[in-house]
């Protein structure tokens, strides 16, 4: 049983270590990637294919052609200095990483066991102390359900705290079974109207609205979260659906109130692909108050900006 | 503080007639004739707002004096009798070419140019120490190694100043002088005691005389400096601040610049003060403030420790009282001395280091914790003393420690590691004025494997710490020849009761340090050899010397594989174990030099200071990628935005060091403000990690707007950047460079 769990494979973008706001403590988050949604502000793009792929950043290209030279595909093609690439053929086989000077290019995903992604987080066990311990994130981690089982787990076997970051988009068995070695659910609510749900997220609002009620109903520790995209799902509708979502689930123990912000967006090109909200800003501290504000004026159910 | 036109050479006249005539006398005697040429002339005067009296003597500013250790532009510059060439030429040009002074003067530099003590020293340095040291300026040349002159962190006993007191003290030397003196040691500290309480009484004349001046709250002021220093020239001190001022003012007059255990000294006379009233807490409170003014103005530059907690104290409940005054006196004056320094363990009064985190989180940058836990087995280790004795230690300066007042650890050494590796490279030559440097051991391209060239790398080294420690321990006994350090050795445990002088076998404890720099490029540099050039075959030996030659002119891809080599501080077990090898090693071979060469201890510290800079002037190329003449990284931190990992893998690295055979290594930790004013409890937590991991100390430095400026202008050097915000994964590092620029405005570092 635990030589399974060590061994089972997993597909990940990052260990990410002293990770603060992914949970309680000093955490170490694991990012998983493949996603079934397409959130139009995803701040994560690489980890929404399921298969490791290659990145490519022009500005610290030099055009030295090293990556041609090497590429059994004939992925590169580097012509008077403009550098092109056919994704299509490309087999992530990192050769073209590994031969570029300047790091221009990398892959984003390399595949690991369950044990290596926990043998790292052990290596921090010192900072975790009581509260913080081991993130499960991604992408959504419920699309490797044996792999996050396996390390949750493992973590929970270690004596580590236990988070997952999830929008709750899974089989309800995936959820299932990952529960009793979940300390934390994180659990993130896109939009309130079912229609624009579907619009913004490529997905139905419906499943993960069930998994909620059933989770809920388990008694299982969860934090709603909320990211909240300023002219998308910020309105007063919504605002009334995540209050009514707070006085509908009483054991969720608060909101947490996710900014948009841009810094996900230079991530698109590296990857080939385009940004869905271009030109988009940040959102306002002023405006972070009043939705907050708007919150606690409608509900007592307690709300906090991550 | 003087300018060309007005030089007054008075004292050095005076200065000099005292020691001429005492040429032939015991050293004692000579030492404190001399002292009395300067003392209390060189007094400074109390200024507007000093709250007691006593600053830096103005020795410094002199042609010739006795101190422990003149430092200037952040450079030794003498110890002893020093002489300074700088400021009698300035005087020659300052007197008409043809006045009889010209000749008084040329006369007296000739003099003490053979009769400084650091040049007295000199002329006893083996054909091997010329050699192979050949230069006393690590800022100014190309070296592997470099002695230092200073007799400096030297830490009194004030407790027994305090007890004692004035009268106290002549008594006892009169008891040990009647009992036969036939080196004149007795003397020498009978007239010391005498100047100690002359400038006591010269000080209250002056706040007498500052007095009728001055408005009428700074009156009353200065009536209490005066009082209290009439108090403390006869009889030993009863209030706090007597016991302050008299403190303060000894270790002015003695130059010794750091400040001991002052919890443990000042704790009881503040706890009574507070008890009967004598002292409000705001008054407590501003007299400290006072204090660590008076210490800012003193700039001694790497000095200025006080030590606050720790186990080993007597009054542990009356210090602590001190030590949170201490810490809030820190907070409200932020600046660069007092180096608070809070020694923390198991069992500690919480509240300490509840202040302690608060003060720091203000960007203070002290206190500097230690971890007791683990540092008082380790000095029991390290300077083979008892458990007991090691729970008294202190670190001074910027960061070696010793035992308080029974243990002494300069002048020091300094070592070059990055420097060795150069020379070992390229067969006993260096590559930045192109000269024959240290041991020719063999071709680069010859070595078989990287065992082989490493352990040649070691053969140098030990090369190196033997002839520093010779250097070393030859310093130290011709230094005690010249002079039995009167002010220092009278508040020395053991030098009154053997009648020896504190380098002469006066102490329980005499040892030195040699500061061990550019350790860290040296592990990148040997990581980045063994992968790049003995395992992969990337790069082939000639082209790596070639690439350090050109500083990677040409030789752009070269540079990018090294720079791209696995580095120390990403908690990677390959590169740290590498780091913890070599330091080990050197550790063990400087601690082994002690018994050869006689000396109760000699060991490494990994300091900070400007050193790793100065050095990395006249250091060429590295194969860790760092350009030529550039710095090198500070203490045993990772290379500037190497530390890819995030702060707990880093501090996971330093951690590895083990802690054993060596008198300190800093370990420095910078966090964002951002995680102080968020979340303190993580901040807490992080530290608490890394001391029950095996950390050792930690400077923490609050990341302020500064930082953020810099990082905004060269992000390629703040790589080790934490992107943190829920959900979202970011490695600085690979960001695009425009969205760094973005990070850093919105994250504020």
């Amino acid at each position: 049983m635990e030589r399974t769990l060590n061994d089972t494979p997993g597909v990940i973008t990052d260990i990410q270590r002293f990770s603060l706001y992914d949970g309680p403590g000093i955490r170490t988050t694991v990012f998983l990637k493949g996603c079934p949604l397409r959130c139009q502000w995803c701040h994560n793009p690489e980890c929404l294919a399921p298969q490791p792929q290659v990145r490519y950043q022009p500005r610290r290209c030099t055009g030295c052609g090293a990556c041609a030279a090497v590429c059994p595909q004939g992925v590169h093609t580097v012509d008077g200095g403009t550098h092109a690439l056919r994704r299509e053929r490309c087999t992530a086989c990192g050769a073209c990483a590994a031969a570029c000077p300047t790091q221009a290019l990398s892959i984003a995903g390399r595949s690991v066991t369950a044990g290596e992604v926990l043998a790292e987080a052990l290596r921090d066990r010192a900072y975790y102390e009581k509260t913080g311990g081991l993130t499960v994130s991604g992408g959504e981690p419920l699309a490797q359900p044996a792999f996050a089982h396996a390390l949750l787990a493992l973590a929970k076997a270690s004596g580590l705290h236990t988070c997952v970051e999830t929008s709750g988009y899974a089989p309800w068995a995936s959820v299932e079974r990952i529960r009793p070695v979940t300390d934390l659910f994180l659990l993130d609510w896109k939009a309130g109207d079912p229609a624009r749900h579907l619009a913004y997220t490529g997905v139905a609002q419906q499943p993960i609205l069930a998994n909620l009620e059933r989770l809920a109903a388990t008694g299982a520790a969860i934090i709603l979260r909320f990211p909240l995209v300023p002219g998308l799902n910020d309105t007063a509708a919504d605002l009334d659906a995540i209050a009514a979502l707070l006085e509908r689930f009483p054991t969720v123990d608060h909101g947490e109130l996710m900014a948009y912000h841009k810094m996900g967006a230079a991530k698109y090109a590296g990857l080939g692909l385009d940004y869905p909200l271009p030109g988009l800003d940040d959102m306002a501290e002023a405006r972070k108050a009043e939705i907050l504000a708007a919150l606690q004026a409608r509900t007592k159910r307690p709300f906090i900006w991550g | 503080m003087q300018n060309s036109s007005a030089i007054d050479f008075t004292i050095e006249k005076a200065f000099t007639r005292a020691f001429q005539e005492n040429l032939s006398a015991p050293a004692a005697l000579r030492e404190a004739r001399c002292l009395q040429a300067l003392y209390p002339a060189l007094l400074p005067p109390i200024e507007k707002d000093d709250r007691f009296a006593g600053r830096t003597l103005l020795m410094e500013y002199r042609g010739v004096g006795f101190s422990p250790d003149v430092t200037l532009y952040s450079l030794p510059h003498g110890m002893g009798y020093f002489y300074r060439e700088d400021v009698f030429q300035r005087a020659l040009a300052a007197v008409p070419p043809d006045s009889a002074e010209v000749a008084e003067i040329r006369e007296m530099m000739a003099f003490w140019r053979e009769h400084n003590t650091t040049a007295q020293v000199k002329t006893h340095f083996s054909p091997r120490i010329r050699k192979y040291l050949p230069s006393d300026s690590f800022a100014g040349d190309v070296g592997v190694g470099f002695p230092l002159y200073r007799m400096t962190g030297a830490y009194e006993n004030y407790e027994t100043l305090l007890t004692l007191g004035v009268p106290g003290l002549t008594a006892l030397v009169a008891k040990k002088q009647a009992q036969g003196d036939p080196e004149g040691f007795y003397e020498g500290l009978r007239l010391t005691v005498a100047l100690l309480r002359d400038c006591c009484l010269a000080y209250a004349g002056q706040a007498d005389s500052l007095a009728e001046a001055a408005s009428v709250p700074r009156q009353a002021e200065l009536a209490q400096m005066a009082a209290d220093l009439r108090a403390v020239a006869s009889q030993p001190p009863h209030t706090f601040r007597q016991a302050v001022q008299l403190s303060w003012l000894y270790s002015c007059l003695a130059g010794v610049m750091d400040y001991g255990r002052m919890d443990v000294y000042l704790g009881d006379f503040l706890a009574r003060d507070l008890a009967e009233g004598v002292l409000t807490k705001a008054e407590a409170l501003d007299a400290v403030v006072g204090l660590w003014r008076l210490m800012v103005a003193r700039r001694t530059v790497y000095h200025g420790r006080v030590v606050i907690g720790g186990v080993g104290r007597r009054n542990a409940e009356n210090a602590d009282r001190f030590a949170l005054l201490a810490m809030e006196a820190s907070r409200i004056v932020h600046d660069i001395e007092p180096q608070l320094t809070l020694r923390v363990y198991t069992g500690m009064n919480p509240l300490l280091m509840e202040k302690a985190m608060a003060v720091i989180g203000e960007g203070a940058t002290y206190p500097m914790l230690y971890n007791d836990d683990l540092n008082v087995p380790a000095v029991a280790n390290a300077f083979r003393v008892s458990p007991a004795a090691a729970e008294q230690y202190v670190p001074f300066g910027c960061g070696e420690y010793i035992i308080d007042h029974k243990g002494f650890g300069s002048p020091n050494g300094v070592i070059n590691l990055l420097k060795a590796l150069e020379v070992t490279l390229f067969n006993g030559r260096e590559i930045v004025k192109n000269e024959p440097m240290g041991l020719a051991l063999g071709e680069f391209a010859a070595y078989e494997s990287f065992d082989a060239f490493y352990l040649a790398y070691k053969r140098q080294l030990t090369h190196y710490v033997e002839v520093l420690a010779e250097a070393e321990q030859m310093i130290l006994a011709r230094t005690a020849e010249q002079a039995p350090f009167l002010w220092m050795s009278l508040l020395y445990d053991g030098c009154l009761e053997r009648g020896r002088g504190l380098l002469a076998g006066g102490i329980d404890y005499l040892g030195a340090t040699l500061e061990s720099y550019g350790n860290i490029n040296s592990v990148d540099s040997l990581a980045a050899i063994r992968e790049l050039v003995f395992e992969q075959k990337k790069i082939a030996p000639e082209r790596l010397l070639a690439a350090l030659r050109a500083n990677f002119v040409g030789y752009e891809a070269e540079r990018a594989l090294l720079l791209a080599a696995p580095k120390y501080g990403n908690d990677d077990p390959r590169v740290d174990s590498l780091a913890r090898d070599l330091h080990d090693f050197e550790a063990r071979i400087i601690r082994d030099q002690a018994d050869r060469v006689g000396l109760h201890s000699f060991l490494m510290v990994v300091i900070n200071n400007s050193a790793n800079t100065y050095l990395g002037r006249w250091t060429g190329a590295s194969a860790d990628g760092r350009a030529a003449l550039s710095f090198m990284a500070n203490a045993n931190n990772p290379v500037g935005g190497m530390d890819q990992n995030g702060v707990t893998a880093m501090l996971n690295s330093l951690a590895h060091f083990p802690p054993e055979h060596h008198a300190g290594v800093v370990q420095n930790v910078k966090l964002s403000r951002d995680l102080f004013a968020k979340a303190p409890e993580k901040a807490r937590a992080l530290i608490d990690g890394f001391f029950k991991n095996g950390g050792t100390q930690a400077m923490m430095t609050v990341l302020g707007r500064h930082d953020l400026e810099e990082a905004l202008a060269a992000p390629e050097e703040h790589q080790n950047l934490l992107v943190r915000v829920g959900g979202f994964s970011a490695r600085f590092v690979s960001l695009e460079p425009d969205v760094q620029q973005e990070v850093l405005a919105r994250t504020q570092y």
